[in-house]
């Protein structure tokens, strides 16, 4: 058994990972990452926008403050946010996007040669901090740039196969190197989950074939609960076809969303700030249209800049452009971009407190992983990034301070009993005869989850969507694989991610089908009403041999009362 | 449409087989819009599960599928199929890098000189908490180098790396001159003499071969140039303060 040991170690090469792993290694401790693919193919890489900040610089000099910030995401969040994780998060985003620009993201600037703001969605300020619309590409290159300064390893193409917890904490995880297929056993004082988002259960997503919420699941499975899972975002504006993120500062800078008569439709789901209001009511505003027939036939509405004038459009918004021209042959600057709404973040993930630590010792989360919560029922834009920073950093402090006061114990039989658990369910995968592929239950998954647990739900396709996840579980059971080894074997990859995507799909559904009430991105057509005297609480799911159990806490308010939302 | 299905001839590879390397035939039914990735995605699901292959975001932004298409270094992604269906197209690993499985390459000779050029951000001297300030002008200079996403197709393509695995190849050449570019990076001289060598800005053949194939439209030979030119006017005032030091002693 071969035998790796560090004092953290990071599943995720995304923003949140290395920037946990950038900070625990300035405090000296030693620190590895691992990650199934190379950090800088990271879902972080497609983030377009820009990442919000109260930096009041754009575009003059306007008087912004963290205090407003949190409001709005308090308000963008239908109230489900804990207010005290909200206003940490947007006092520190200051000093973290100001880092950001130190350590060379070049972010465009304003006439004055400060980083340059553009509004976003549901912001009362222009406050989303961009580099054209390539925000994350440039983050995650200068945050990756950072962790080669800093020496910091990295498994790269590496599997993280189970977390071993031993006396109630978690002291490593068992690794495979998936081209030799080797299994690897990583020992670690504490082990930081930052794996994403998991948009690939759905079939209409924004997000990278890679996001099949591993980390969550590897939570899970060692009994850690998840939180508001039913909360899942949909983008407005995916392009048709691909459904490829087109950036709602597509939106900041002006742009239109018309429907097949030509019509400015957002005039009836948010007449003040119209297409820019926050992306629960923009998404059901398009999905209203399309559902009422006042769409293009296809199931797309239009995206139209071509006010915005060719000189705009290559400064700001270049990669959109190219996206558009690349996938779906249209050129913005000549013709509308056709959209539709699609899955694009999870506002729910591992429950963690402000520094990461989840219910379970010695294992802490950040990122669209973790649910901390700032974003509640519904997520600004421009604020998935800066969670990322944010509590990635806290997460790779405290993690260090934590390792500080450990003893590196190793306890031989926990480990023991682990790799005998994993050898077991791995010969009895082997020895199955295949009578269905895979791939086959994933894709009735994907269209089920896209069709019947989307942007409107009720409790009639809600409960066919239960059964069919209950069927699709039993078949999963009777999935063989053709390859019998464990190097390059992509079917066992995604036999496992597979695994996890059902279990995350019932975690949804089961959420989604309690909740007997209509909050940010949760919708029931037949509850449409918020009501806050039993549902302004959080969702936990605990996975127990009995099956799925449902439980609830409170949500933190500070200094926000909740209040009618409206835009 | 034309045609109903795609033939791909895909080059493999498995160090532990007889032969090592062969090509096989796939058949894959299209539809309307499809790319290279999905019909990949498509093999490995309904046709042969050990076929591989990288990928990630799926939307030309992440670098993961690169490959050679009939002859061309291209991300699978960005490929359209529609492109391929006039005869079997022929689908190899990119080239000049160790193979490792099938369509999956060894790209630690391309991550070991982006470590050379030290490619992060030198900071000058600056108060805490405040940003750098910047103009836009510069920012404009130094925005087409950031956009390579490290895919690595321009040293797929590239005359010099292909001669010498030892030249730093296009795209860290092209970093390096974001660094140099950059009024917040303290290096110049320092960068300057990392690539004034045969192995940096003086191996490059000036075939433009990168700037053509780049995904991302990053003109690498465009800095290539530059930094030869910032190395000659160097050199030149060098020579001439040198002269006047000798007159004056």
């Amino acid at each position: 058994m071969e035998f790796l040991s560090h004092d953290i170690l990071i599943i995720g090469g995304g923003l949140a990972g290395l920037r946990a792993a950038i900070e625990a290694k300035r405090i000296g401790r030693d620190v590895a990452i691992l990650s199934k693919v190379h950090p800088l193919r990271s879902h972080s890489v497609a983030a377009q926008g820009g990442i919000n900040a109260a930096l009041g610089n754009a575009p003059a000099s306007v008087k912004d403050t963290w205090e407003n910030h949190a409001f709005d995401t308090i308000k963008g969040s239908d109230y489900l946010a804990d207010q005290d994780a909200v206003e940490l998060m947007c006092r520190e985003g200051i000093e973290r996007v100001i880092e950001m620009e130190r350590w060379g993201t070049l972010f465009s600037r304003t006439e004055d040669g400060r980083i340059a703001q553009r509004p976003f969605g549901g912001a009362g300020f222009p406050r989303a901090a961009y580099a054209a619309d390539r925000t994350g590409h440039n983050l995650l290159h200068v945050l990756y740039e950072q962790a080669t300064g800093l020496q910091i390893p990295v498994y790269e193409e590496w599997y993280a196969l189970s977390l071993i917890v031993d006396d109630g904490k978690c002291i490593g995880i068992l690794a495979l190197h998936f081209f030799e297929g080797r299994v690897i056993l990583i020992q670690a004082k504490a082990v930081i989950l930052a794996t994403g988002g998991h948009g690939r259960i759905y079939l209409r997503s924004t997000n990278a074939m890679i996001n099949t919420g591993s980390g969550c699941y590897l939570a899970y499975q060692a009994g850690v609960p998840l939180e508001d899972m039913e909360f899942i975002q949909f983008h407005p504006t995916s392009l048709y076809g691909t459904n490829i993120l087109i950036t709602e500062a597509a939106r900041g800078e002006g742009g239109y969303l018309l429907n097949a008569k030509g019509e400015r439709f957002m005039e009836r789901y948010a007449p003040k700030l119209m297409e820019l209001g926050p992306r629960d009511i923009v998404a059901r505003g398009i999905q209203t249209e399309i559902d009422e027939g006042r769409g293009f036939e296809e199931g797309y509405v239009h995206l139209d800049l071509r006010h915005l004038g060719r000189e705009k459009i290559l400064d700001r918004l270049p990669g959109i452009r190219q996206i558009a021209m690349d996938f779906e042959g249209v050129d913005p600057i000549l013709e509308p971009i056709p959209i539709q709404p699609a899955q694009h973040y999870s506002m729910g993930g591992i429950p963690t407190n402000l520094d990461g630590e989840t219910p379970l010792p010695g294992l802490i989360a950040a990122g669209e992983c973790a649910c901390v919560s700032v974003h509640g029922a519904n997520r600004l834009g421009g604020n998935s990034l800066l969670e990322t920073l944010v509590f990635g950093a806290r997460a790779g402090r405290k993690a260090a301070e934590r390792v500080g006061s450990e003893r590196k114990g190793m306890n031989k039989t926990a480990i023991q009993e682990r790799l005998r658990a994993f050898q077991s369910i791995l010969e009895e995968i082997f020895e199955r005869k295949r009578q269905e592929p895979g791939f086959v239950i994933r894709d009735d998954m994907k269209a089920l989850m896209t069709s019947q647990v989307g942007i409107f739900r009720e409790e009639s396709t809600l409960l066919a969507a239960e059964d069919k996840i209950k069927e699709s579980k039993k078949r999963f059971l009777k999935v063989g694989l053709k390859q019998k080894d464990l190097s390059f074997n992509n079917e066992l990859i995604q036999y496992w991610e597979l695994e996890g995507m059902l279990h995350l799909a019932e975690v949804i559904v089961e959420g989604a089908l309690a909740r007997k009430e209509s909050r940010g991105s949760h919708f029931r057509v037949d509850y449409p009403e918020r009501d806050d005297e039993h549902w302004l609480r959080h969702t936990l799911a605990y996975k127990t041999p009995e099956g799925l159990r449902l439980d609830y806490k409170e949500v933190t308010i500070t200094s926000y009362p909740p209040r009618e939302r409206t835009y | 449409m034309k045609y109903s299905s795609l033939t791909l001839r895909i080059r493999r590879f498995h160090k532990e087989r007889v032969p090592q390397q062969w090509t096989e035939t796939f058949q894959v039914e299209i539809r309307k819009g499809m790319n290279l990735l999905e019909a990949l995605f498509r093999i490995q699901d309904e046709q042969d599960g050990t076929l591989a292959f990288r990928y990630s975001c799926r939307g030309a932004v992440c670098g993961s599928c690169s490959m050679r298409v009939n002859g061309k270094d291209v991300l699978a992604c960005r490929t359209h199929v529609e492109s391929l269906l006039e005869k079997p197209a022929l689908i190899e690993p990119l080239p000049h890098f160790p193979l490792i499985r099938d369509l999956v390459v060894d790209m630690s000779t391309f991550f070991n000189h982006y470590l050379k050029i030290e490619p992060y951000l030198h900071g000058k001297p600056i108060s805490p908490r405040t940003e750098y300030i910047m103009r836009e002008e510069e920012r404009k200079e130094i925005d087409p180098y950031i956009q390579c996403i490290l895919c690595g197709i321009c040293f797929g393509t590239c005359p010099a790396f292909e001669k010498d695995p030892g030249f730093l190849g296009p795209a860290m050449l092209a970093k390096a001159y974001r660094f140099l570019a950059d009024s917040r990076d303290i290096r110049n001289e320092e960068i300057l003499n990392d690539v004034n060598n045969q192995q940096g800005v003086w191996g490059c053949k000036t075939v433009f071969n990168c700037v053509n194939v780049c995904p991302k439209q990053v003109p690498p030979t465009h800095a290539i140039v530059k930094m030869r030119r910032r190395i000659f006017s160097y050199r030149a005032s060098s020579l001439v303060s040198s002269f006047f030091r000798h007159l004056r002693s």
